[in-house]
Protein backbone atom coordinates (compact mmCIF):
# COMPACT_ATOMS: atom_id res chain seq x y z
CA UNK A 1 0.00 0.00 0.00
CA UNK A 2 3.16 2.40 0.59
CA UNK A 3 5.01 1.09 -1.39
CA UNK A 4 5.22 3.13 -4.78
CA UNK A 5 6.59 0.39 -6.98
CA UNK A 6 3.47 -1.18 -6.35
CA UNK A 7 0.98 1.00 -7.89
CA UNK A 8 -2.78 1.36 -6.44
CA UNK A 9 -5.76 3.80 -6.09
CA UNK A 10 -5.21 6.12 -3.21
CA UNK A 11 -7.05 8.95 -1.73
CA UNK A 12 -5.64 12.10 -2.57
CA UNK A 13 -8.21 15.39 -1.20
CA UNK A 14 -11.66 15.28 -0.32
CA UNK A 15 -14.01 15.73 -3.29
CA UNK A 16 -15.78 18.66 -1.66
CA UNK A 17 -11.94 20.62 -0.74
CA UNK A 18 -12.02 20.82 -4.62
CA UNK A 19 -14.63 23.57 -5.58
CA UNK A 20 -15.98 24.01 -8.90
CA UNK A 21 -13.55 25.91 -10.64
CA UNK A 22 -10.35 25.50 -8.62
CA UNK A 23 -7.02 23.71 -8.46
CA UNK A 24 -5.13 22.35 -5.97
CA UNK A 25 -1.13 20.48 -5.39
CA UNK A 26 -1.28 17.30 -4.00
CA UNK A 27 1.84 14.82 -3.65
CA UNK A 28 1.75 11.05 -4.00
CA UNK A 29 4.75 9.42 -3.46
CA UNK A 30 6.78 12.56 -3.72
CA UNK A 31 5.68 13.23 -7.41
CA UNK A 32 3.66 16.47 -7.18
CA UNK A 33 -0.08 16.58 -9.12
CA UNK A 34 -2.37 19.12 -9.89
CA UNK A 35 -6.39 17.95 -8.83
CA UNK A 36 -8.82 20.55 -10.35
CA UNK A 37 -12.47 20.59 -10.86
CA UNK A 38 -13.86 22.06 -13.93
CA UNK A 39 -16.95 24.27 -13.56
CA UNK A 40 -18.95 21.37 -14.92
CA UNK A 41 -18.35 19.70 -11.73
CA UNK A 42 -15.58 16.97 -12.90
CA UNK A 43 -12.56 16.43 -11.34
CA UNK A 44 -8.95 15.75 -12.31
CA UNK A 45 -5.83 14.59 -12.16
CA UNK A 46 -2.50 15.65 -13.25
CA UNK A 47 0.90 15.87 -13.52
CA UNK A 48 1.67 19.03 -11.84
CA UNK A 49 3.94 20.48 -14.54
CA UNK A 50 3.25 22.72 -17.35
CA UNK A 51 4.96 21.28 -20.57
CA UNK A 52 6.24 25.07 -21.10
CA UNK A 53 8.20 26.32 -18.18
CA UNK A 54 7.69 23.58 -15.56
CA UNK A 55 5.89 25.70 -13.92
CA UNK A 56 3.33 23.88 -10.94
CA UNK A 57 -0.46 24.30 -12.45
CA UNK A 58 -1.72 24.03 -9.64
CA UNK A 59 -1.00 27.90 -8.86
CA UNK A 60 -2.76 28.42 -12.21
CA UNK A 61 -6.70 29.05 -12.53
CA UNK A 62 -9.40 27.33 -13.95
CA UNK A 63 -11.70 28.58 -16.66
CA UNK A 64 -15.30 26.75 -17.75
CA UNK A 65 -13.49 23.22 -18.65
CA UNK A 66 -9.89 24.39 -19.09
CA UNK A 67 -6.67 24.83 -16.49
CA UNK A 68 -4.15 27.63 -17.46
CA UNK A 69 -0.54 28.37 -15.89
CA UNK A 70 -0.08 30.88 -14.22
CA UNK A 71 3.19 31.94 -15.93
CA UNK A 72 1.78 32.25 -19.42
CA UNK A 73 -1.56 31.75 -19.37
CA UNK A 74 -1.30 28.19 -21.79
CA UNK A 75 -4.77 26.63 -21.18
CA UNK A 76 -5.48 23.02 -21.13
CA UNK A 77 -8.49 20.94 -21.71
CA UNK A 78 -9.73 18.52 -19.75
CA UNK A 79 -7.60 15.54 -21.28
CA UNK A 80 -4.31 17.61 -21.06
CA UNK A 81 -4.05 18.44 -24.12
CA UNK A 82 -2.96 22.56 -24.74
CA UNK A 83 -5.80 24.53 -26.94
CA UNK A 84 -4.56 27.89 -26.20
CA UNK A 85 -1.11 29.83 -26.10
CA UNK A 86 -1.64 33.49 -25.52
CA UNK A 87 1.39 35.00 -26.98
CA UNK A 88 0.57 33.61 -29.88
CA UNK A 89 -3.50 33.60 -30.53
CA UNK A 90 -3.20 32.65 -34.13
CA UNK A 91 -0.94 29.38 -33.96
CA UNK A 92 -2.79 25.91 -33.99
CA UNK A 93 -1.20 24.24 -31.00
CA UNK A 94 0.31 20.64 -31.48
CA UNK A 95 -0.80 17.93 -30.17
CA UNK A 96 2.72 16.77 -28.68
CA UNK A 97 1.68 19.76 -25.94
CA UNK A 98 -0.04 17.65 -23.42
CA UNK A 99 0.48 17.35 -20.04
CA UNK A 100 0.60 13.93 -18.48
CA UNK A 101 -2.63 12.39 -17.10
CA UNK A 102 -3.73 10.03 -13.90
CA UNK A 103 -6.46 7.83 -13.84
CA UNK A 104 -8.74 9.09 -10.84
CA UNK A 105 -12.41 8.65 -9.61
CA UNK A 106 -14.73 10.09 -6.95
CA UNK A 107 -15.83 7.93 -4.21
CA UNK A 108 -17.34 7.91 -0.63
CA UNK A 109 -16.99 11.60 -0.75
CA UNK A 110 -13.26 11.48 -1.90
CA UNK A 111 -11.01 11.75 -4.78
CA UNK A 112 -8.81 8.67 -5.32
CA UNK A 113 -5.83 8.54 -8.15
CA UNK A 114 -4.20 5.79 -9.77
CA UNK A 115 -0.90 5.56 -8.54
CA UNK A 116 0.39 4.81 -12.51
CA UNK A 117 0.66 8.25 -14.53
CA UNK A 118 -1.09 7.24 -18.09
CA UNK A 119 -1.98 3.40 -17.22
CA UNK A 120 -5.57 1.85 -17.42
CA UNK A 121 -6.50 1.29 -13.78
CA UNK A 122 -8.18 -1.85 -12.77
CA UNK A 123 -11.83 -0.80 -11.56
CA UNK A 124 -11.64 2.08 -8.78
CA UNK A 125 -12.41 1.70 -5.30
CA UNK A 126 -16.32 1.00 -4.52
CA UNK A 127 -18.14 3.78 -3.60
CA UNK A 128 -19.06 3.58 0.41
CA UNK A 129 -21.84 5.37 2.85
CA UNK A 130 -19.07 7.45 3.86
CA UNK A 131 -18.94 10.86 5.39
CA UNK A 132 -15.89 12.10 4.20
CA UNK A 133 -14.67 14.53 7.42
CA UNK A 134 -11.27 16.79 6.40
CA UNK A 135 -7.50 15.56 5.24
CA UNK A 136 -5.32 15.87 7.67
CA UNK A 137 -0.86 16.05 7.24
CA UNK A 138 1.53 13.83 9.89
CA UNK A 139 4.74 14.40 9.88
CA UNK A 140 6.12 10.89 9.72
CA UNK A 141 6.90 8.49 6.88
CA UNK A 142 3.64 6.44 5.20
CA UNK A 143 5.32 2.54 5.98
CA UNK A 144 5.54 4.16 9.78
CA UNK A 145 2.06 5.59 9.95
CA UNK A 146 0.42 2.88 8.38
CA UNK A 147 2.70 0.12 10.69
CA UNK A 148 0.90 2.45 13.89
CA UNK A 149 -2.21 2.57 12.35
CA UNK A 150 -2.29 -1.60 11.92
CA UNK A 151 -2.28 -1.50 15.57
CA UNK A 152 -5.14 -0.05 16.00
CA UNK A 153 -7.26 0.22 12.82
CA UNK A 154 -8.40 -2.96 10.75
CA UNK A 155 -6.51 -2.24 7.13
CA UNK A 156 -8.71 -3.28 4.49
CA UNK A 157 -8.84 -4.42 0.92
CA UNK A 158 -8.71 -1.15 -0.54
CA UNK A 159 -6.10 0.04 1.65
CA UNK A 160 -7.85 1.57 4.63
CA UNK A 161 -8.19 1.44 7.84
CA UNK A 162 -11.34 1.17 9.68
CA UNK A 163 -11.57 1.64 13.74
CA UNK A 164 -13.39 3.73 16.36
CA UNK A 165 -12.34 7.63 17.14
CA UNK A 166 -14.39 9.03 20.54
CA UNK A 167 -17.71 6.37 19.94
CA UNK A 168 -17.84 6.81 16.02
CA UNK A 169 -17.20 4.44 13.61
CA UNK A 170 -14.00 5.60 11.07
CA UNK A 171 -12.30 4.81 7.53
CA UNK A 172 -9.02 6.36 7.48
CA UNK A 173 -7.51 6.57 3.79
CA UNK A 174 -3.85 6.91 3.63
CA UNK A 175 -2.08 9.03 1.20
CA UNK A 176 1.75 8.49 1.07
CA UNK A 177 2.28 12.37 0.37
CA UNK A 178 6.47 12.35 0.39
CA UNK A 179 9.00 9.78 1.99
CA UNK A 180 8.45 11.76 5.26
CA UNK A 181 5.02 12.83 5.24
CA UNK A 182 1.63 10.97 4.96
CA UNK A 183 -1.62 12.03 4.33
CA UNK A 184 -4.82 10.90 6.21
CA UNK A 185 -8.21 11.54 5.20
CA UNK A 186 -11.14 10.69 7.73
CA UNK A 187 -14.29 9.43 7.04
CA UNK A 188 -17.03 8.59 9.43
CA UNK A 189 -19.23 5.83 8.75
CA UNK A 190 -22.49 5.85 10.07
CA UNK A 191 -23.09 8.70 12.91
CA UNK A 192 -20.67 10.53 14.78
CA UNK A 193 -20.04 14.30 15.88
CA UNK A 194 -17.77 15.40 13.26
CA UNK A 195 -16.14 18.26 15.04
CA UNK A 196 -15.05 15.55 17.99
CA UNK A 197 -13.68 13.02 15.27
CA UNK A 198 -11.73 15.99 13.83
CA UNK A 199 -10.20 17.05 17.10
CA UNK A 200 -9.61 13.25 17.88
CA UNK A 201 -7.69 12.90 14.76
CA UNK A 202 -5.43 15.58 15.46
CA UNK A 203 -4.77 13.69 18.85
CA UNK A 204 -3.80 10.51 16.36
CA UNK A 205 -1.61 12.63 14.57
CA UNK A 206 0.32 13.95 17.51
CA UNK A 207 0.38 10.12 18.64
CA UNK A 208 1.77 8.98 15.49
CA UNK A 209 4.53 11.64 15.13
CA UNK A 210 5.66 11.57 18.88
CA UNK A 211 5.88 7.46 18.00
CA UNK A 212 7.78 8.00 14.51
CA UNK A 213 10.24 10.46 15.18
CA UNK A 214 10.90 11.90 11.70
CA UNK A 215 13.23 15.47 10.60
CA UNK A 216 9.77 16.96 11.42
CA UNK A 217 8.59 15.81 14.80
CA UNK A 218 9.87 18.52 17.02
CA UNK A 219 7.45 21.18 15.54
CA UNK A 220 8.37 23.62 17.68
CA UNK A 221 6.58 27.47 18.54
CA UNK A 222 8.79 30.45 18.46
CA UNK A 223 10.18 30.99 22.12
CA UNK B 1 -32.32 76.79 2.57
CA UNK B 2 -29.08 75.83 3.72
CA UNK B 3 -26.51 75.06 1.61
CA UNK B 4 -25.12 71.58 0.82
CA UNK B 5 -22.83 70.73 3.93
CA UNK B 6 -19.38 70.84 3.25
CA UNK B 7 -18.35 67.83 2.02
CA UNK B 8 -15.35 67.43 4.69
CA UNK B 9 -17.31 64.57 6.32
CA UNK B 10 -17.47 62.57 3.55
CA UNK B 11 -13.83 62.88 2.88
CA UNK B 12 -13.29 62.01 6.39
CA UNK B 13 -10.06 61.87 7.93
CA UNK B 14 -6.35 62.42 5.95
CA UNK B 15 -4.61 59.28 6.05
CA UNK B 16 -1.24 59.02 5.22
CA UNK B 17 0.43 55.37 5.36
CA UNK B 18 4.47 55.35 4.78
CA UNK B 19 4.66 51.60 2.69
CA UNK B 20 6.48 49.30 1.43
CA UNK B 21 5.57 46.89 -1.77
CA UNK B 22 6.99 43.79 -0.60
CA UNK B 23 6.05 44.31 3.31
CA UNK B 24 3.63 41.52 4.42
CA UNK B 25 3.18 43.72 7.59
CA UNK B 26 2.13 46.93 5.37
CA UNK B 27 -0.15 44.64 2.80
CA UNK B 28 -2.27 43.96 5.98
CA UNK B 29 -2.95 47.51 6.00
CA UNK B 30 -3.49 48.27 2.11
CA UNK B 31 -5.94 45.38 2.24
CA UNK B 32 -7.91 46.47 4.85
CA UNK B 33 -8.24 49.94 3.50
CA UNK B 34 -9.14 48.44 0.09
CA UNK B 35 -11.77 46.24 1.41
CA UNK B 36 -13.68 49.41 3.96
CA UNK B 37 -12.64 52.00 0.09
CA UNK B 38 -10.92 54.23 1.97
CA UNK B 39 -9.03 56.99 0.48
CA UNK B 40 -5.87 57.54 1.53
CA UNK B 41 -1.99 58.77 0.89
CA UNK B 42 0.99 56.31 0.02
CA UNK B 43 4.24 57.34 1.17
CA UNK B 44 6.82 54.47 -0.62
CA UNK B 45 9.79 53.81 1.77
CA UNK B 46 13.03 52.66 -0.08
CA UNK B 47 13.31 49.76 2.33
CA UNK B 48 15.47 47.12 0.14
CA UNK B 49 18.30 48.21 -0.85
CA UNK B 50 18.16 51.43 1.13
CA UNK B 51 17.23 50.92 4.70
CA UNK B 52 15.37 53.74 4.24
CA UNK B 53 12.83 53.21 7.53
CA UNK B 54 16.13 53.31 9.93
CA UNK B 55 17.16 56.89 8.10
CA UNK B 56 17.35 59.40 10.44
CA UNK B 57 14.56 61.02 9.46
CA UNK B 58 12.12 58.19 9.88
CA UNK B 59 13.56 57.30 12.97
CA UNK B 60 12.47 60.84 14.41
CA UNK B 61 8.72 59.34 13.44
CA UNK B 62 9.24 55.75 14.41
CA UNK B 63 11.62 54.92 16.56
CA UNK B 64 11.17 51.29 16.53
CA UNK B 65 12.53 51.26 12.40
CA UNK B 66 9.54 49.15 11.23
CA UNK B 67 7.00 49.86 8.25
CA UNK B 68 3.76 50.60 8.10
CA UNK B 69 3.94 53.93 9.81
CA UNK B 70 0.31 55.73 9.32
CA UNK B 71 -0.02 59.06 10.23
CA UNK B 72 -3.16 60.44 10.83
CA UNK B 73 -3.86 64.26 12.18
CA UNK B 74 -0.47 64.49 14.02
CA UNK B 75 -1.26 60.72 15.58
CA UNK B 76 2.02 58.63 14.28
CA UNK B 77 1.13 55.10 14.83
CA UNK B 78 3.11 52.03 14.10
CA UNK B 79 2.78 48.45 13.76
CA UNK B 80 0.59 46.48 11.48
CA UNK B 81 -2.07 45.22 13.77
CA UNK B 82 -2.61 48.20 15.90
CA UNK B 83 -2.99 50.37 12.97
CA UNK B 84 -5.70 47.84 11.26
CA UNK B 85 -7.67 48.61 15.29
CA UNK B 86 -7.19 52.16 14.53
CA UNK B 87 -8.30 52.07 10.96
CA UNK B 88 -11.42 49.33 11.51
CA UNK B 89 -12.48 51.99 14.44
CA UNK B 90 -12.21 55.31 13.01
CA UNK B 91 -13.49 54.59 9.18
CA UNK B 92 -16.99 54.11 7.52
CA UNK B 93 -16.98 50.40 7.32
CA UNK B 94 -14.42 49.31 9.69
CA UNK B 95 -17.09 48.38 12.44
CA UNK B 96 -18.08 45.73 10.23
CA UNK B 97 -14.85 43.85 10.83
CA UNK B 98 -14.75 44.37 14.62
CA UNK B 99 -17.04 41.87 16.15
CA UNK B 100 -19.61 43.07 18.54
CA UNK B 101 -19.77 40.41 21.01
CA UNK B 102 -17.16 40.27 24.18
CA UNK B 103 -16.11 36.98 23.61
CA UNK B 104 -15.68 37.19 19.59
CA UNK B 105 -13.68 40.58 20.02
CA UNK B 106 -11.00 38.86 22.27
CA UNK B 107 -10.96 36.16 20.28
CA UNK B 108 -10.09 38.61 17.37
CA UNK B 109 -7.42 39.97 19.27
CA UNK B 110 -5.81 36.44 20.18
CA UNK B 111 -5.40 35.91 16.71
CA UNK B 112 -3.74 39.28 16.19
CA UNK B 113 -1.37 38.60 18.66
CA UNK B 114 -0.91 34.74 17.19
CA UNK B 115 0.07 36.90 13.92
CA UNK B 116 2.62 38.81 15.78
CA UNK B 117 4.11 35.93 18.28
CA UNK B 118 4.18 32.34 16.20
CA UNK B 119 3.19 33.17 12.69
CA UNK B 120 6.01 35.79 12.69
CA UNK B 121 8.24 33.35 11.89
CA UNK B 122 6.64 32.84 8.31
CA UNK B 123 7.90 36.33 7.37
CA UNK B 124 11.26 36.07 8.88
CA UNK B 125 11.61 32.89 6.76
CA UNK B 126 10.27 34.61 4.04
CA UNK B 127 12.29 37.80 4.99
CA UNK B 128 15.62 35.19 4.94
CA UNK B 129 14.74 33.13 1.49
CA UNK B 130 14.02 36.59 -0.53
CA UNK B 131 16.33 39.11 1.10
CA UNK B 132 18.70 37.10 2.96
CA UNK B 133 18.13 38.41 5.99
CA UNK B 134 19.65 37.08 8.63
CA UNK B 135 18.42 33.68 10.74
CA UNK B 136 18.15 30.13 11.29
CA UNK B 137 16.25 29.32 7.33
CA UNK B 138 15.26 25.60 8.63
CA UNK B 139 13.97 26.65 12.35
CA UNK B 140 12.20 29.74 11.34
CA UNK B 141 10.40 27.01 8.81
CA UNK B 142 9.78 24.93 11.53
CA UNK B 143 8.15 27.24 13.12
CA UNK B 144 5.62 28.64 10.36
CA UNK B 145 4.98 24.92 9.78
CA UNK B 146 3.35 24.27 13.22
CA UNK B 147 1.78 28.14 12.88
CA UNK B 148 0.15 27.10 10.00
CA UNK B 149 -0.91 23.93 11.17
CA UNK B 150 -3.32 25.37 14.01
CA UNK B 151 -4.37 27.86 11.34
CA UNK B 152 -5.69 25.09 9.18
CA UNK B 153 -6.91 22.71 12.29
CA UNK B 154 -8.98 25.66 13.54
CA UNK B 155 -10.27 26.57 10.05
CA UNK B 156 -11.17 22.90 9.57
CA UNK B 157 -13.38 23.54 12.48
CA UNK B 158 -14.73 26.48 11.87
CA UNK B 159 -15.67 24.73 8.54
CA UNK B 160 -16.96 21.80 10.69
CA UNK B 161 -19.24 24.48 12.65
CA UNK B 162 -20.64 26.05 9.41
CA UNK B 163 -18.10 28.97 9.45
CA UNK B 164 -15.69 29.97 6.77
CA UNK B 165 -13.87 32.95 8.70
CA UNK B 166 -11.34 32.62 11.74
CA UNK B 167 -13.79 34.45 14.25
CA UNK B 168 -17.84 34.05 14.48
CA UNK B 169 -19.94 33.82 11.03
CA UNK B 170 -18.30 37.14 9.20
CA UNK B 171 -15.09 38.65 8.08
CA UNK B 172 -12.78 40.09 10.85
CA UNK B 173 -9.53 42.04 11.17
CA UNK B 174 -8.42 38.58 12.27
CA UNK B 175 -8.13 37.23 8.52
CA UNK B 176 -7.28 40.30 7.27
CA UNK B 177 -3.99 39.68 9.89
CA UNK B 178 -3.52 36.28 9.08
CA UNK B 179 -3.88 35.88 5.57
CA UNK B 180 -0.12 37.41 4.17
CA UNK B 181 1.92 34.70 5.94
CA UNK B 182 0.36 31.93 4.22
CA UNK B 183 -0.89 33.13 1.39
CA UNK B 184 2.52 34.30 0.26
CA UNK B 185 4.73 31.29 2.19
CA UNK B 186 5.21 30.23 -1.60
CA UNK B 187 8.07 32.73 -1.49
CA UNK B 188 9.72 30.54 1.20
CA UNK B 189 8.83 27.15 -0.62
CA UNK B 190 6.28 25.75 1.56
CA UNK B 191 2.93 24.88 -0.75
CA UNK B 192 -0.54 25.20 0.07
CA UNK B 193 -0.84 21.02 -0.73
CA UNK B 194 -1.19 20.08 2.84
CA UNK B 195 -3.55 23.05 4.12
CA UNK B 196 -7.30 22.27 2.26
CA UNK B 197 -9.22 24.88 4.94
CA UNK B 198 -6.70 27.63 4.24
CA UNK B 199 -6.84 27.19 0.06
CA UNK B 200 -10.43 26.90 1.10
CA UNK B 201 -10.82 30.12 3.46
CA UNK B 202 -7.99 32.13 1.18
CA UNK B 203 -10.52 31.58 -1.73
CA UNK B 204 -13.13 33.54 0.76
CA UNK B 205 -11.18 35.98 1.86
CA UNK B 206 -10.09 36.86 -2.11
CA UNK B 207 -13.41 37.08 -3.36
CA UNK B 208 -14.36 40.09 -0.94
CA UNK B 209 -15.09 43.07 -2.66
CA UNK B 210 -11.99 45.18 -2.50
CA UNK B 211 -9.77 41.90 -2.25
CA UNK B 212 -6.55 43.58 -3.37
CA UNK B 213 -2.71 41.11 -3.92
CA UNK B 214 0.59 42.10 -3.88
CA UNK B 215 3.62 40.58 -5.56
CA UNK B 216 3.40 37.12 -5.03
CA UNK B 217 -0.01 36.13 -4.21
CA UNK B 218 -1.03 35.93 -7.69
CA UNK B 219 -4.37 37.70 -9.15
CA UNK B 220 -6.66 35.95 -10.96
CA UNK B 221 -9.81 35.12 -9.20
Amino acid sequence: MTDPAVPAWHAVALAADIEPGTSAGARLHDRELVVWRDSGGESHVWEDRCPHRGMRLSFGFVRGNHIACLYHGWAYDTAGQCRAIPAHPDLAVPETIRVPTYASAEASGLIFVWSEMGATPPSPPAARPLTALRSLFVEAAPERVAALLAGRFAPGPDGSFAGRLVGADVVLFLQPFTADQTGLHVTIDGAGDGALVSRAAEALRHAIEAAAPSRFASLEFAA
Amino acid sequence: MSPPRANQALEGPRLVLHDYELDADCYKVRLLLALICAPYERVAVDVHPGHEERSPAYLALNPRGSLPILEQDGLVLAEAEAILLHCAGLLPGGGALVPESAADHARMLSWLFFARGPLAAAGLARLHAMLEAPGDGPALERQALAAFRVMEDHMTAQRLAGSDWFVGAAPSLADIALFPAIALSRDFGVDHDAYPALRRWMRRLRALPGFVTMPGIPDYH
